[in-house]
């Protein structure tokens, strides 16, 4: 726990944030790639809902971007496992949906997502989104 | 001729003949005895005086005769006869008064002895129809029953459109209000091109069995109704059944026009999107201008598709066929449910209506809960519903082991119903427009449920009068506009009565109550009434108020005469006007015709005069004695409020018209040439 924390505290300092894209259009997936590469962090991608987890703990990224419907293992599941799993405690998630209704949102934010935000979504406003979840909070 | 005129009449006329004869024989002796004496005019004061003695003593004694006979024969001949053709004509019961035909030997005793007799037998007869009927009886309150909650509206017509049979969500739907009517016709309340048009598409067919669908509005076009028409067998008329789909239709007509917008405000950034983007060479930037022209399109089409889903979202919960389910009742047969599955369950349930599907959502709830167990998760359940923004969160708690997405997730795609492969559990949040999730619960594990439209329990509204009104002889009645050469049982008629603030209409009195019932085909419709307070605009005097119990608090939110004389109006229209002491009546409301600009030139009926007819002038006709006398009995607490005077002439009215009939006065116009002899008693009001 003291070492991640303090791994974290670490990355603001200089070292780059870490994001995993969990997406499974390839379009989406090209413009994330270019906007999370402008805004200047590491990241990395997978198309597949059942190959995320074990990249998940494999990179232990700061911040997960995840599409709700992927093919396997859905976004709703790979949330709430990392969110059970005491390791991934200080992954942040983003979800990512097409239908955007106040009762999927809440459902997402119960399961344990950090954010929610609604595709088609301008870039400005992921962008806004990320930076938020990648600031500590206080 | 003379078998025309009253019994009275013709001993009266005997007498006077009688007098006449004996007069005429006393101046011919006279004369022949003056004659005889040589016409001596000495003699002649002596003839004359002994003429006038003896032709006043004759006068006097005919006289005399005349009216011991007219008042202990004739009157009480009269009068037995009254009481007997009340006891063969109109079921009266009760001793006939033998003491007034005491001179008449045993007419009374004899007549005593038959009403007796009659009405042995017919209880007798009573008895054994009574039998029957009841078994009838409870056979038809069972069908009325059935039918008056069927949430259909279901009529039945007779060929010339006339309203037969209603039940209370035909009304409804309708828009009748306060005034639907048997033998109305259909075409006051729907539309009559379309059923028209259906009407003669069936008897055209030729099928019995024939049924065809048709789409009519209400008259006022504010409803729009899906109905289906079915003939009657031997073309006595048709059945029609009527559901609402105006708020489908108008949902309907905004998810076309939403769908319209998608496609209109979708297509046009599309297109301009691939014309802007045809222009600029492959893998290359656009020049400025054309970069910004980009944007701005897709900024436009993000902005549509975002805007228009969300509108979607809202509409989608307009038109879910789903019903307004008790949250208790929903925890109710989970739980007996579950005890099918020895799985227990606590609940706890605010009070709440919960729009939705409950059989489905008990059955997705029922399945998760034994899929949870047999996962090990929990051996009892609890099952919260509680209020949640606009709508109710329902939820499963259990404590243990939370739920992993990927099960519930697993066994959302299970079949719902074993029977039904097709049907997932997934397809009732569908329906529903909601999710199910597992959430941490304080320290419990639990499971969500939202439902998204949700109000709490009030006070159920005063429960509407659910019944049916029908008369099914109006099938079989021939249509006979012309009044007066209607038999007096085929008229329709509204029996009315009102209650003023004085009796002077001339000098500012003015009506307080009106109430009303329909006559139709013989019989008092106890559906159709018409009862209302009346403001008056003016004090009610406290001695008033007295004989009708109404005060001026009563009557002050009531509305004003115009409205109610413009109701009064259509609850009347096509009918007879019967009152008791009509003029007096009648008066009020001449007076509020050019107000309204409608008239009440309905045919009129005074129960005061057809009593007359019945027993006389010399009988009293007050409601009360008049009732009296026909065995109809008033409630003291009804007597003198509109409806319960309304309802005593209604039945008056009714036991009256076999008396006329007795009397050889069968159509309306029969009853009028009568009634006017007897105009001196009060003015005839139909011209």
């Amino acid at each position: 726990m003291a070492d991640i924390t303090t791994l974290h505290t670490g990355l603001n300092s200089g070292r780059k944030h870490s994001v995993l894209v969990v997406e499974d259009e390839d379009n989406i997936a090209l413009a994330l790639d270019f906007l999370l590469t402008r805004e200047g962090y590491t990241h990395d991608r997978v198309a597949d809902g059942d190959a995320a987890l074990p990249k998940i703990r494999a990179m232990q990224p700061d911040l997960v971007l995840l599409d709700v419907m992927l093919p396997g293992a859905s976004g709703y599941e790979i949330c709430q496992t990392v969110r059970l799993d005491p390791l991934l405690k200080a992954v942040k998630i983003l979800m990512m949906t097409a239908r955007g209704s106040s009762i999927e949102r809440r459902k997402g934010l119960a399961i344990g997502a950090d954010g929610f935000i609604t595709k088609p979504f301008e870039l400005k406003e992921l962008r806004d989104e990320v930076r938020r979840l990648l600031t500590p909070e206080g | 001729m003379l078998t025309r005129l009253s019994l009275r009449i013709r001993v009266f006329l005997f007498f006077a003949l009688l007098l006449a004869g004996a007069l005429a024989a006393l101046g011919l002796g006279l004369w022949m005895g003056y004659h005889r004496l040589g016409a001596d005019p000495a003699a002649l004061v002596g003839f004359v005086q002994a003429g006038v003695v003896a032709g006043f003593g004759i006068l006097g004694l005919i006289a005399g005769i005349w009216y011991l006979f007219d008042l202990n024969v004739a009157k009480p001949i009269d009068i037995l006869a009254g009481s007997l053709r009340a006891r063969a004509h109109a079921d009266v019961t009760g001793e006939m008064n033998a003491a007034i035909a005491r001179y008449l030997g045993d007419l009374a005793p004899a007549a005593t002895a038959a009403a007796t007799s009659l009405s042995e037998t017919r209880n007798a007869l009573a008895e054994s129809v009574a039998g029957e009927t009841a078994t009838l009886a409870e056979q038809k309150a069972r069908l009325e029953a059935l039918l008056s909650d069927v949430p259909v509206g279901v009529l039945l017509c007779s060929g010339n459109h006339a309203l037969v049979f209603y039940n209370g969500p035909a009304v409804d739907l309708m828009a009748a209000g306060a005034a639907p009517g048997l033998d109305r016709r259909l075409f006051d309340f729907l539309r009559e091109g379309p059923v028209r048009h259906a009407h003669a598409r069936l008897v055209a067919s030729g099928d019995d069995d024939a049924a065809t669908d048709l789409l009519c509005s209400t008259t006022t076009g504010a409803q729009v109704l899906q109905a289906r028409m079915r003939l009657l067998p031997q073309g006595a008329g048709y059945v029609l059944t009527l559901r609402d789909v105006t708020a489908d239709l108008a949902a309907q007509a905004r998810q076309d026009a939403l769908l319209t917008e998608v496609l209109d405000r979708a297509r046009r950034p599309a297109a301009n999107l691939s014309t802007l983007l045809a222009v600029i060479p492959e893998g290359q930037a656009g020049p400025g201008p054309m970069d910004a022209a980009l944007r701005q399109e897709v900024q436009a089409l993000v902005g549509a598709v975002t805007e228009l889903s969300a509108r979607h979202d809202e509409a989608r919960q307009d038109h879910w066929p789903l019903t307004m389910t008790r949250a208790t009742d929903l925890a109710d047969s989970l739980k007996a449910r579950l005890q099918a599955h020895d799985l227990a369950l606590e609940t706890v349930t605010a009070d709440l209506l919960l729009r939705c599907n409950g059989f489905e959502v008990i059955s997705l709830l029922d399945d998760i809960a034994v899929h949870i167990r047999a996962a090990g998760l929990a051996q009892a359940l609890r099952l919260s519903i509680v209020e949640e923004d606009a709508g109710a969160m329902i939820r499963l708690v259990w404590v243990g082991q939370p739920l992993s997405m990927r099960l519930l997730e697993a066994w959302l795609e299970e079949p719902l119903d074993r029977a039904v492969p097709d049907i997932i559990s997934r397809s009732v949040l569908a329906t529903h427009a909601t999710e199910i999730w597992p959430e941490p619960f304080g320290a419990l594990q639990s499971l969500c449920l939202p439902i998204r439209q949700a109000r709490r329990v009030t006070q159920r509204p005063k429960p509407v009068q659910r019944r049916v009104v029908y008369d099914f002889d109006l099938l079989d009645k021939a249509s006979n506009s012309v009044v007066a050469d209607t038999a007096l049982s085929d008229l329709t008629c509204v029996v009315f009565d009102t209650e003023t603030t004085g009796l002077l209409p001339g000098q500012g009195d003015e009506i307080v109550q009106i109430a009303a019932v329909r006559i139709v085909n013989g019989r008092r419709v106890d559906g159709e009434v018409f009862d209302t307070l009346v403001n008056p605009r003016r004090g009610i005097p406290l001695s008033s108020t007295e004989v009708h119990g109404i005060s001026e608090a009563m009557v002050v939110d009531a509305p004003f005469i115009e409205e109610v004389a413009a109701r009064f109006h259509k609850f009347t229209e096509g009918a007879v006007l019967i009152a008791h002491n009509a003029p007096f009546d009648m008066e009020f409301l001449r007076r509020v015709e050019g107000k309204i600009g409608l008239r009440f030139d309905n045919p009129v009926l005074d129960t005061v005069l057809l009593s007359a007819v019945v027993y006389g002038q010399h009988e009293v006709h007050s409601l009360d004695a008049l009732t009296h006398r026909l065995g109809i009995t008033i409630p003291q607490e009804a007597r003198h409020t509109a409806i319960g005077d309304t309802v005593a002439t209604a039945d008056a009215f009714l036991k009256l018209v076999p008396m006329l009939r007795g009397k050889g006065l069968v159509s309306f116009g029969d009853v009028l040439t009568e009634v006017r002899k007897h105009g001196r008693l009060l003015k005839d009001l139909n011209g």
